[in-house]
């Protein structure tokens, strides 16, 4: 089963093993451990629930509790915030599976503005002019994405 | 990544069959199947966990339940990480045996009607699913070369930001959800991808009929290459 590579599939594999086991531990668990904090100091403050409150007329537009607009607003920081957040939301018993799927891609499509500006449109060299255009289609892409999961899911 | 060298070997048919085999294991097509064929499926491959409570008790995985703050984080990311090595080391295997190279060959023609942009970028777009930073830094080249302008490099830059390094954010951090899905793995994935496309053809519609319409006559020649 050797390729055009001179690696065989066994060395492909746990190359990428080798990566996802340190994108596991250095990037992902610190992450969810972050998020899993960040929802526990809100949930022992009241903060969550106020949150929740203040959003649900809002969310509701998404079919969506008001506790859900955490993960969104993480996702805008990193990727990882907002999986983290989701999930520690669905241990806390604030959402659940069919709020997790419809929210997924959502994190993503999110695009992490807060580090892409520099590391995506920083990088590629986009007219600076079109950055607040970029972020704008960014979140209502993420919000579109949303409509679309509760509509197939 | 391999695939940022300007010698791209020929794409075989290996590469092609891994890149579909892949899409069906991430599918979930035959997750629920009792046959032998249930192998290539992502979720048989990954397993379970063993309970650490005796017979008879509420199941127990090794995280317990009822565990809040920094600790149930911990162990929680713990238990993802099987699901990332796993995924991980499958698309290393698709890449590997030309399969990423293969989608790419796939996307070269569509490049223009659905983004455009030249199908040479097929190479960039690619490498976005995988890496946020390469593929931002070949899209400066293809500017540099000329071969896409200021407005093509905005819209393929709104492609790669949304969603960016797809594959490998989605199959790391988003495996935190898998377990709670309601749908197969890939469906959200697909999701995302769509609206990749949506979201940069949104710019490019803006860029079309707004922008090039108020800046008509004033300057005709946008393209700076």
């Amino acid at each position: 089963m050797t390729t055009q590579t001179h690696k065989n599939v066994m060395d492909l594999f746990t190359d990428g093993a080798r990566r996802g086991f340190t994108i596991a531990t250095t990037s992902l668990l610190p992450n969810v451990v972050m998020a899993f904090v960040i929802i526990q100091a809100l949930k022992v403050t009241g903060l969550l629930e106020v949150v929740g409150k203040v959003c649900e007329p809002i969310m509701a537009l998404w079919g969506l509790p008001g506790e859900a607009a955490t993960v969104l607003l993480a996702s805008v920081m990193s990727m990882g915030g907002g999986v983290g957040v989701c999930a520690s939301l669905i241990m806390a018993g604030t959402l659940n599976g069919h709020d997790a799927t419809v929210l997924l891609p959502a994190i993503y499509l999110m695009g992490n503005p807060v580090q892409n500006v520099g590391r995506c449109l920083g990088t590629a060299g986009v007219l600076p002019k079109y950055y607040p255009h970029i972020i704008t289609i960014c979140v209502v892409s993420a919000l579109l994405s949303i409509w679309v999961m509760q509509l197939i899911v | 990544m391999g695939h940022t060298s300007p010698i791209q070997p020929k794409v075989t048919w290996v590469g092609y069959l891994s890149f579909f085999i892949t899409i069906i294991f991430f599918s979930g097509l035959f997750g629920k199947s009792t046959e032998w064929w249930r192998v290539f499926d992502f979720t048989v491959l990954n397993g379970s966990f063993g309970q650490v409570n005796t017979a008879g008790d509420t199941v127990v995985s090794f995280r317990g339940t009822g565990g809040t703050g920094a600790k149930d984080g911990f162990l929680f990311a713990l238990e993802l990480a099987p699901s990332v090595i796993l995924s991980l080391g499958i698309i290393s295997i698709t890449e590997g045996l030309g399969g990423l190279r293969a989608a790419q060959q796939l996307m070269t023609p569509i490049l223009r009607p659905l983004l455009g942009i030249p199908g040479i970028c097929s190479l960039a777009l690619i490498a976005n699913l995988q890496n946020t930073d390469a593929a931002a830094g070949m899209t400066k080249e293809l500017a540099a070369e000329g071969v896409i302008n200021e407005q093509e490099r905005a819209v393929f830059a709104m492609f790669q930001t949304s969603g960016s390094a797809l594959l490998t954010n989605y199959f790391s951090s988003g495996a935190a959800l898998f377990a709670f899905l309601s749908v197969p793995v890939i469906m959200p994935l697909a999701v995302v991808l769509v609206f990749k496309f949506v979201g940069a053809n949104m710019l490019r519609l803006w860029i079309a009929y707004i922008e090039n319409r108020a800046s008509k006559g004033s300057d005709n020649d946008n393209a700076n290459a």
